[in-house]
């Protein structure tokens, strides 16, 4: 069996995820490790790029405006997720269904034309900004504040929680918290003696999860971050770009190199929490329909702070967004009738980049996005059934790109099509961007095809071998074909994280390789405000549309 | 057809040994029960002898084809030993029609579409399922599905058909008549079966071997009666039926007999194993065996009933001797002292198991 397992399509599969994963970290270390660009003949080994990142103060400022951040989200996002998955699995709150499914949308929106949203809505000039000012005579906040990123990113951050937790509370057995109940517990005591510490796993997995996250926040930082001139690594990254006047790829390298240092240890303390999780799952009861708590009068009040959530995270940067790219210019005393256009639109259609970003964007969704989910099976199936060897090495290859933030890839990928000879072609087609969003998305992508195949029983596939087929016609005739659905659902999860990632692409972007994500860095940073707009307000309705189908097909949006 | 043979089969997983050095065979048109308790071996050797588990050791063949050989270093892929073998779940392919599921293996053979139909056809007729055919497998009852996996497994005539437990997933009362009707099916089409069990009625009543299985090790072998009637172990005689148990210590031995003592009675059995006087052993009786007697005599006990218990069929009753519980059918007379015969050739005398 042993021997058998390193088939040459399996081999294959392996080989090339390896290559794809280390040779973009790799570059990024060695490149570290010079005090110069690699394609810079003069350049020599040495540990010039750290000594300078290391006594540059904004370096460590922007580190330990990361480490704040990052815990802020925590303290936030943490008891607000853990609370509404409570609600939502254990109460009788009014509009589940719908809640449910909004609950999930920050998910899917890029936080790049979220942080925008929040800055055409609540930023100094913003639409209800001046609507405040209007009543209260100032404006009551400061959006550009260290504290207003972390509150936001904490609240924007609060659907990773929550899926985690309703995810182990649905898996948590009735029966244990019933048989807590009979002994005795109140509705109460059930759910802090019995409930919650068999969650706890789960919430410290979400908790890891929503730091790590935090650590690599890159959109609201670049856009919240800039007026007040608050850095967090990600963005003292980005401005090292043209900090020298040269290109200071070996300062750039060094603080990857930091980053990945931080976020490579919290990936694999999440995987091993997430091995320790799974002592409790296994305990199941059985599926009896759960009776729901009632909330009586309380019910109203639990609404309500659900729905004030809702509204700052979803309705207000979207509706400001949706209102801006309406309108010629907003400020005190505007009126709203007088400044309505269609102009905004009209100017990204007459740039040529623009329309080609859309077009490109929508390609890499759907064309691109279904040839990630056939990279993605074909690496699930080469460690299907593996026990030991295969898929040992692929369950740590798979993991390590995890670690490496989109922006970090995307340099990364930017080098290798530099440094490698032959793919100088390729770097200005879209494949570039496809390769380097396919190896960010990786982890994401394995997890929706494993939990595909986990679905099947293995006597399933061991009848079809007994039957005298062999075993790549158990691929093509059972394995492949009770996945169908997974597939599918895949490639709409896909196409919608594809079509809301901003930061791989920002290295990237050059002629022919626009995409709206990468477009809007860039136009954030010209300042053409009116085609942020617009185009987010594009971004958001393709996003929209993947979501609207997802939801008639009843895809589950979370693995 | 031939014969399978599978000769000192080894099997472990990682450090803990599964299967301790397995011999069997089974001769074509024979049905063999893989009999045991949960953890003993049983599922792990048919799935060897299908191909889904690795040995470590030993051999598996049919006829002249070796499945399986270590010292050869053969393993034949499972696709290629062409085996039947339904599986405890049924595992139907849910995506795939009555039909296809059935055809499946014919399609691999490169058999042709009108003689798939043909077999096909023929196939889910001898089984009743002639008019199930375009139903896909969730729109069946559990006895149809069962009925679908076991024509899957027949249709191109593998030489052994291999079951594992294929009667757990019925209804207790559906339970009964699948099993006579497979006996009856197994009968009427000549097929060489292995069938894994952990029932020992349902063993009794399909094979025409049993093979009990205890911790990796074949405990006893041989035909149902053979089992039931004359149980060589201790741990077969308790697995095969329900047994009144009467610790005590042997006083005499004598022409392959012996005379148990313990408080308050002693009795002469059956020796089973070495046994001398003054050895600690086990008194084993079948509780069909054990009778209400009117009054004192040989091998007899005085007991007390302490409560009867109405079955249907018939009255189980719970009587008391000393600290001992023995318990027999019959009509037993009202509350107090009763005598119960233990006729001395049904009564085995066990040697107790060497302390550890």
């Amino acid at each position: 069996m042993n021997a058998r397992s390193f088939s040459l399509p399996r081999t294959t599969v392996v080989v090339i995820t390896a290559v794809v994963i280390f040779m973009p970290l790799g570059l990024i270390f060695w490149q570290s490790f010079l005090n110069a660009p690699f394609f810079n003949p003069a350049k020599h080994f040495g540990f010039d790029a750290y000594a300078f990142i290391f006594e540059d103060a904004d370096f460590w400022t922007a580190f330990a405006n990361s480490i704040v951040i990052a815990a802020g989200m925590v303290v936030i996002a943490l008891p607000l997720g853990a609370a509404l998955a409570f609600l939502l699995t254990r109460t009788d709150l009014p509009a589940q269904r719908t809640i449910e499914v909004l609950v999930l949308i920050p998910v899917f929106v890029s936080p790049m034309v979220l942080a925008f949203g929040y800055v055409v809505a609540m930023g100094p000039v913003g639409f209800y900004s001046t609507w405040a000012s209007a009543i209260f005579g100032g404006v009551p906040w400061n959006i550009y504040s260290l504290t207003s990123i972390a509150v936001i990113a904490g609240l924007t951050h609060v659907p990773h929680v929550y899926l985690y937790s309703s995810a182990a509370l649905k898996s948590l057995g009735s029966d244990v918290e019933e048989a807590a109940r009979v002994v005795g517990a109140n509705p109460l005591k059930v759910a802090l003696n019995v409930s919650l510490p068999m969650t706890m796993p789960a919430l410290f997995y979400a908790a890891v999860l929503v730091f790590f996250l935090g650590f690599e926040l890159f959109g609201l930082p670049l856009v919240l971050g800039d007026p007040e001139g608050h850095l967090v690594l990600s963005t003292y990254l980005f401005k090292l770009t043209n900090k020298l006047g040269t290109p200071s790829y070996h300062l750039m390298a060094a603080v990857a190199v930091c980053i990945v240092a931080v976020t490579f240890p919290l990936v694999l303390l999440q995987r091993w929490l997430l091995k320790t999780a799974g002592k409790y799952v296994s305990v199941k009861g059985k599926a009896t329909r759960q009776k729901l708590l009632p909330l009586r009068g309380w019910k109203w009040l639990a609404l309500a702070i659900v729905a004030l959530w809702l509204v700052f995270t979803i309705v207000v940067p979207i509706s400001g967004i949706a209102l801006r790219a309406f309108v010629e210019q907003w400020g005190e005393g505007i009126k709203l009738a007088d400044v309505l256009t269609l102009d905004n639109f009209r100017g990204v259609f007459d740039q040529t980049d623009q329309v080609r970003a859309i077009i490109n964007t929508l390609l890499i969704g759907t064309v691109g996005g279904a040839l990630a989910v056939g990279c993605y099976m074909a690496i699930g199936l080469a460690g299907h059934r593996q026990r030991g060897g295969v898929a040992k090495i692929l369950d740590y290859i798979v993991l390590i790109p995890r670690a490496i933030p989109g922006i970090l890839a995307g340099l990364a990928f930017l080098w290798i099509f530099l440094f490698v000879p032959g793919l100088k072609e390729l770097r200005n087609s879209i494949f570039s961007v496809w390769l380097a969003y396919t190896v960010v998305w990786l982890a994401y992508g394995m997890r929706l095809i494993s939990s595909a195949l986990l679905q099947i029983g293995p006597e399933l596939e061991e009848s079809a071998r007994t039957v005298g087929a062999s075993s790549r016609r158990v691929l093509t005739d059972v394995t492949i074909p009770l996945i169908r659905f997974g597939l599918l659902a895949s490639w709409l999860l896909v196409f919608m994280i594809f079509e809301r990632e901003y930061s791989t692409g920002v290295y990237l972007l050059g002629q022919g390789t626009e995409v709206i994500g990468a477009m809007l860095v860039s136009l954030w940073g010209a300042g053409a405000i009116d085609q942020v707009a617009a185009l987010s307000l594009i971004n958001i309705a393709l996003v929209a549309v993947g979501l609207a189908v997802a939801l008639r097909f009843g895809v589950r949006l979370h693995e | 057809m031939n014969k399978l043979v599978v000769e000192n089969l080894h099997l472990q997983y990682g450090d803990n040994p599964i299967l301790k050095g397995v011999s069997m065979t089974l001769s074509p048109g024979e049905v063999v029960a893989l009999l045991g308790a949960s953890g003993s071996g049983k599922t792990t050797l048919l799935r060897s002898v299908a191909g889904l588990e690795q040995p470590s050791q030993g051999k598996i063949a049919i006829g002249e084809s070796v499945l399986y050989d270590s010292a050869a270093g053969v393993d034949m892929p499972v696709e290629q030993r062409s085996l039947g073998l339904v599986f405890q779940s049924y595992a139907l392919w849910p995506h795939k029609t009555v039909f296809e599921n059935v055809a499946y293996g014919l399609r691999l053979r490169n058999t042709s579409g009108a003689d798939i139909d043909k077999r096909v056809t023929e196939a889910l007729n001898n089984l009743g399922l002639g008019h199930l055919a375009q139903r896909l497998p969730h729109q069946l009852s559990g006895g149809q599905q069962q009925r679908v996996a076991i024509a899957r497994a027949l249709v191109y005539n593998p030489p052994v058909v291999l079951m594992d437990e294929p009667l757990s997933n019925l209804d207790a009362k559906l339970r009964e008549e699948a099993r006579a009707w497979l006996r009856e099916l197994i009968v009427r089409l000549h097929i060489s079966a292995l069938v894994v069990t952990h029932d020992q009625t349902e063993a009794m009543a399909m094979s025409d071997r049993i093979l009990l299985l205890n911790f990796g090790v074949i405990e006893q072998q041989g035909t149902p009666e053979e089992m039931y009637n004359r149980p060589q172990t201790q741990f077969t005689a308790e697995f095969m039926g329900s047994n009144n148990h009467l610790p005590g210590k042997v006083s005499q031995v004598a022409d392959g007999r012996a005379l148990l003592e313990g408080e308050g009675w002693r009795l002469w059995g059956v020796t089973r194993g070495e046994l001398k006087p003054g050895d600690t052993a086990t008194g084993i009786i079948r509780l069909e065996r054990t009778q209400i007697a009117n009054g004192a005599a040989d091998n007899r006990v005085r007991t007390e009933l302490v409560t009867g218990m109405f079955l249907g069929d018939r009255r189980e009753n719970l009587f008391k001797l000393g600290e001992l519980r023995l318990r027999c059918y019959g009509n037993a007379p009202a509350a107090g002292e009763c005598w119960l015969e233990l006729p001395r050739e049904s009564l085995w005398v066990f040697p107790a198991a060497a302390p550890a």
